[in-house]
């Protein structure tokens, strides 16, 4: 079983996704605690979904977009600003906001692909477990106590 | 821990819960070498809601598609999740395989574990990893419920707004394919600018010609109803479904007469070429009348309108002899031929200064913005041919006739182009290059040399040298800019570009459509062109509304947003997120027998983005397909342990 | 072998942009096309570019969802890796003989898995990375291909048989031939695109022969995401150039390789690339040496003005290319004609030919409609009927009948469809 932590990528149905799959097609290896979920735009999810993320025992979030090739118009920009709420709302709960990741990622784009997914390995082998941070920096949990991840 | 659909999800169904078939493919070997298929399958068996699970050398073969076909026959699933090569490959390979076993295409989920498992990961952890998106996609298959997609009625009928050369152009291309087309037209002329014209550069055609020709196989199109002097004045409804109301009235009120055109002249006969002014659609009215048409598809054609240089700009209105290209144009038509040197109006013209780029090209810091702030950044495309054939014309006609042209840079780009400037050199025609920060000074001569004006430049050509051309005319190769179509614009929410044209979609690979589904637009209101690229975008206009028109109605995907009825406390916080013009609204309904608001989707105008599901504090709100339920069942599935637990007792909870 | 004749409604010569696009407006509007491209996979010159001007889209992303939309749409079927050998008509309609160069793999067993692709031992200069990177002799053509069919480059392969064996459905099939089949239309429509001018034939610019002296597709390839090298380097000794130049109209615009026409596009992709280069080389000089900016198109001006604020140098001038520098550079020689005229020697680490715009070469498309003076398709009726050509019932869109940009090419592969479709009604 995998020891590190989970990474969740949200990735667009229209750039990011074939964008993974280039990286399949050129057989670049990358770590397999990765999972990605296809969707139409990352708009769609709430604040409180990432940090439901978080509680049941994601260690990062990359949201892969399209940035502002997006094809549903306005939505790319409603999403940047939702980001900032989430930012806000995990320091409120003593996360680090290097956990989760706002990028665009193009059909093409495969050593950025490779670059975020390293990039994001790397913050949370830092890290550890969401909820560490708090630990270390002595804030009690207020949202009971975090999952140790799978 | 949620690892399978609980009630609220299975209500469905004779047994109470939906049949998850799930479909591992070895891709041959591709995924079969990196991904223990067995072990995935012996794990898959083990999520509550998974009824059958199946694997094949190539599910994408017949055989494979075969066991789909078999489960979903006799009942064995009524989900499918197929876990192969990425989606774009077979997805619908597998959509169509249950289409023909009589199940809903949109009951199925895929897994990719090919691209995004076995061609990047190996051994053990692929295998996990396989297992943890298939459980993901098993859960949001229990989560899928059948759709269909959204079909809108729409009329065979095209309005097409304007009728200069894209607006006729596009009209006879539909009316051809049997739509019936109703043609918008402010003046009582067909033909727009293209009439003012003598010859079409570059390639010389008679403009009068091409007009009528065109103009004159619309009047006699039993399907195309001409209104002139007419203006939208209504607007509603959506693509297929237009309802517009049109405002005539008599010209010379607020509709004028195009150009030479004047009430006291006896009105030309129906289709008869008026020099400068266009082919008379016949009928005027005496009284303003106002009527609606219901039609499935606008498409705009409204043209543009040559930039009026300001007083001053290069002596325009300042002295006598300035003029604009248009101007000048209709001027030489009229001019008589015969004798070496041009004359207009009784008046030796022995030297001409032609000046490009008035009005384009302009440079925020160079150039005055006008009084609404406006500069004109864009190249009007049009205005170097246009000039080089003017100048071309004149030296090969009047061969004591001298032009100088005064040029930033010569932009004869199309086929035929480059051959009229070296024709243009060859006819002796002096160019003179200019930087935009030194224009060309335009003066009154001062020294009795016989000219009336003077045109003097630093030239670049001759290492900026001043150089002084005494001229008898100057004419300004005037930009386009848009028509005024701002009521438009507002009525039916059009997006316009920071350049004041309308703006397409995308502007390299959907130039003629609007962000506004079942409007269109062709030919100069989108950005300057010449006739035949106007004509060009014209039928392409024509061919995407013929698309929809011809079949009788749109399909839409039916991935657009739901409302849940029953959790809609009517906060109205979706229609604030909402990102479409029309696509969600709050609307009185009866609750219980009392008046309560509720969040409305418009499917014929959402566009499926999900920014409203995100902001519903109740949850109601959802895109169909892409529910927020579905996408936390997958991420439950992945961090859920479950189907690992006999191999580690003691795993803490997930 | 003849095996058989297969009926359409239309007949569309290339699958490049011009010709997808042509033929999803004419399934859209219920007609069955066929789409014969040369090449082993459908994308044409677009699917080859980095990004676009002047939105920077990158070319890819736009590209393959229409590659997609036109492989999976049920009206339209694909013919790749086809010749047409000649048209002619049959009544009303047309009739074109194609031929099926051997792939020497199955298509329909091919999965696209690329076994044989690991399992060659041979290493070729690969065309679709500029020459830069190496491929296969037995390959996918590129990443984002469709189909994602192998074929067998049998001028490099030497029958070691690997690629046989670990094929999982046992498609390799060294002993394909060609297959001749007819398809039979009632109209066409000629997408076959274009060339870019030969570089050899101008000693001007060294004809191929200068190190460091390289053509904008290669360029293409140097900056695209997932090209050769992943950056911007020198091809001669790897170095990150300093100095990149661009010599405009190298081969349009010029009697002496008898193309006078303007390729039309030029100046727009050697300043896009100019500003993506600016992106991935900030501290570089970069210079364009032109006769006319001809930046004509909608946002274009603006895109040219935007360039020259970040610091691109624009010299008019049409330089030559006089030989190598000591450090690999390329020198140049110029009259510099807005200093004075004087001639001014210029030394680059890299110089790109702006090379232009020719017609597609396959003899049997070029058969398929007379040409004008120019080499491209004629059309007799520019101002009102661009997409007409000269034969009744045959279409033409995009760089078939002249240089032209992508949005024009959308423009009239729209038009051409139109006109095929009145002419499938009259």
């Amino acid at each position: 079983m995998n020891k590190t932590g989970k990474i969740l990528i949200l990735a667009t149905e229209s750039c990011a996704y074939p964008g993974a799959n280039a990286v399949g097609q050129a057989h670049s290896s990358y770590p397999a605690n990765t999972y990605i979920l296809r969707v139409r735009a990352p708009v769609l999810f709430p604040e409180r979904f990432y940090l439901e993320c978080f509680e049941k025992g994601i260690w990062g979030v990359i949201i892969m977009s399209c940035g502002v090739e997006c094809p549903y118009h306005g939505a790319y920009e409603a999403l940047a600003k939702r980001m900032d709420r989430v930012f806000a709302m995990m320091k409120q709960r003593g996360l680090d906001t290097q956990r989760l990741r706002l990028t665009s990622i193009c059909t093409v784009c495969t050593r950025s692909f490779l670059k975020e997914v390293q990039q994001m390995n790397e913050i949370i082998t830092k890290l550890g477990p969401p909820g560490a941070e708090r630990a270390r920096a002595g804030i009690p949990g207020q949202n009971g106590v975090m999952a140790s991840g799978g | 821990m949620i690892m399978a659909g609980e009630n609220e999800y299975g209500k469905e169904g004779a047994a109470g819960r939906r049949k998850v078939g799930v479909y591992v493919c070895h891709c041959g070997g591709n995924i079969s070498d990196h991904v223990d298929v067995g072990e995935v399958c012996r794990r898959i068996e083990k999520i509550p809601g998974v009824t059958s699970v199946q694997n094949n050398v190539f599910m994408c073969s017949d055989p494979g598609q075969e066991l789909i076909m078999k489960d979903i026959r006799s009942g064995a699933a009524d989900r499918v999740v197929v876990a192969s090569c990425a989606p774009n490959l077979h997805e619908a390979t597998f959509r169509n395989a249950i289409s023909r076993a009589g199940g809903n295409p949109y009951i199925y989920e895929h897994a990719n574990i090919r691209e995004q498992v076995s061609w990047v990961h190996h051994g053990a952890a692929a295998t996990e990893k396989a297992i943890r998106l298939i459980a993901a996609a098993a859960a949001k298959a229990e989560r899928l419920e059948p759709l269909t997609p959204i079909r809108l009625e729409a009329l065979r009928h095209a309005t097409v707004v304007g009728g200069g050369i894209a607006g006729l152009k596009a009209a006879i291309d539909l009316a051809k394919r049997g739509v019936e087309v109703a043609i918008i037209e402010t003046s009582p002329f067909l033909g727009g600018r293209a009439a003012q014209l003598d010859r079409l550069a570059p390639s010389g055609e008679s403009a009068a010609q091409v007009i009528s020709e065109l103009a004159g196989r619309v009047l006699n199109h039993k399907s195309i109803t001409v209104h002139t002097c007419a203006r939208i004045r209504t607007y509603q409804g959506y693509i297929g479904n237009f309802r517009i109301g049109i405002g005539r009235e008599a010209p010379g009120g607020s509709g004028e007469w195009n150009e030479s055109g004047k009430k006291d002249k006896p009105a030309p006969a129906r289709g008869e070429f008026v020099p400068f002014a266009g082919v008379y659609a016949g009928e005027v009215l005496e009284i303003p009348e106002e009527f609606s048409i219901d039609t499935g598809i606008i498409l705009l054609a409204t043209g543009f309108k040559p930039y009026e240089p300001r007083r001053g700009e290069y002596g325009y209105k300042e002295f006598e002899g300035v003029v604009t290209l248009p101007e000048f144009i209709k001027m030489l038509a009229l001019a008589g031929r015969g004798g070496d040197t041009l004359e207009i109006g009784g008046r030796q013209i022995k030297s001409v200064a032609m000046i490009h780029c008035v009005g384009s090209r302009m440079i925020p810091g160079i150039h005055e913005e006008d009084e609404n702030g406006r500069l004109n950044e864009y190249c009007s495309r049009t205005c170097c041919t246009a000039t080089l054939q003017t100048a071309t014309t004149i030296r090969k006609t009047w061969p004591r006739t001298n032009v100088f042209e005064f040029y930033r840079d010569i932009r004869t780009y199309g086929r035929g182009q480059e051959e009229l400037y070296a024709e243009a050199a060859r006819a002796s025609v002096m160019f003179l290059r200019f930087d935009p920060e030194e224009p060309p000074v335009v003066g009154k001569s001062e020294d009795n040399d016989g000219y009336a004006l003077y045109a003097r430049v630093k030239d670049k050509l001759t290492f900026g040298e001043e150089i002084l051309a005494p001229v008898d005319l100057v004419v300004l190769s005037a930009g386009m800019e848009p028509n005024d179509v701002s009521d438009m614009v507002a009525m039916m929410k059009l997006p316009v570009g920071a350049d004041r044209f309308l703006q397409e979609v995308h502007p390299k690979l959907r130039p003629v459509e609007l962000s506004v589904a079942g409007i269109l637009l062709a030919g100069t209101c989108q950005a300057p062109m010449d006739t035949g690229e106007a004509c060009a975008a014209a039928s392409a206009a024509a061919v995407k509304a013929s698309a929809v028109l011809s079949r009788g109605y749109v399909e839409l995907d039916p991935f657009v947003a739901e409302v849940d009825g029953d959790k809609c406390r009517g906060t109205g916080a979706c229609v604030q997120a909402c990102l479409k013009e029309g696509a969600l609204e709050l609307v009185e309904t009866l609750d219980g027998g009392e008046k309560a608001l509720r969040a409305q989707v418009n499917a014929a105008f959402c566009i499926g983005c999900g920014a409203c599901a995100a902001v519903c504090p109740e949850g109601a709100i959802n895109v169909k397909g892409w529910t927020l339920n579905q996408y936390e069942a997958m991420l439950d599935a992945i961090v859920s342990d479950d189907l690992f637990e006999e191999e580690r007792p003691h795993a803490t909870a997930g | 072998m003849e095996s058989g004749v297969k009926k359409f409604d239309a007949l569309v010569l290339g699958g490049g942009i011009a010709g997808l696009e042509a033929a999803l407006n004419l399934a859209e509007l219920n007609f069955s096309v066929a789409v014969v491209e040369k090449d082993a996979s459908i994308g044409g010159k677009m699917i080859r570019l980095s990004k676009v001007f002047p939105t920077l889209d990158c070319a890819s992303c736009i590209t393959t969802p229409k590659m997609a939309a036109a492989a999976h749409h049920n009206n339209i079927t694909l013919f790749t890796y086809c010749d047409l050998v000649s048209l002619s008509r049959n009544g009303r309609g047309l009739r074109a003989q194609i031929r099926q160069k051997p792939r020497y793999v199955d298509a329909d067993k091919c999965i696209g898995c690329r076994q044989c692709e690991y399992a060659c031992p041979v290493y070729v200069s690969d065309p679709e990375q500029g020459d830069f990177a190496a491929r296969k002799a037995v390959y996918i053509p590129f990443s984002n291909a469709i189909p994602q069919i192998a074929l067998i480059d049998t001028q490099n392969c030497m029958l070691c048989g690997k690629c046989e064996k670990v094929c999982p459905t046992g498609a390799v099939d060294y002993l394909q031939a060609p297959q001749d089949f007819t398809i039979e239309s009632k109209t066409a429509v000629i997408a076959t695109g274009f060339d870019v001018t030969p570089v050899e034939n101008k000693p001007l610019y060294g004809a191929g022969k200068i190190p460091n002296v390289i053509t904008a597709l290669q360029m293409e390839r140097l900056l695209a995401p997932h090209g050769p090298y992943n950056r911007v380097l020198r091809p001669s000794d790897g170095k990150l150039p300093d100095s990149v130049a661009y010599i405009q109209c190298a081969g349009s615009r010029d009697q002496t390789t008898g193309i006078p026409y303007c390729s039309r596009v030029c100046c727009m992709y050697a300043i896009k690339q100019a500003m993506l280069l600016s992106g991935s080389l900030p501290l570089a000089d970069i210079t364009i040496y032109y006769i006319d900016i001809r930046a004509f198109g909608k946002g274009y001006e603006q895109f040219y003005q935007n360039a020259a604020a970040m610091g691109i140098q624009f010299v008019k001038a049409k330089p030559v290319i006089v030989g190598s520098g000591e450090g690999g550079g390329v020198v140049l020689r110029y009259e510099a004609q807005e200093d004075g005229g004087r001639i001014v020697t210029a030394e680059h680490d890299l110089v790109v030919l702006s090379l232009g715009l020719v017609p597609g070469r396959a003899p049997g498309e070029r058969a398929a409609a007379p040409t004008g003076p120019d080499g491209f398709i004629a059309v007799p009726r520019p101002r009102t009927a661009p997409a007409v050509t000269e034969v009744e019932g045959v279409f033409v869109a995009g760089t078939a009948c002249g240089p032209k940009d992508i949005v024009d090419t959308i423009a009239e592969a729209g038009a051409a469809a139109m006109e095929a479709s009145n002419y499938l009604r009259e």
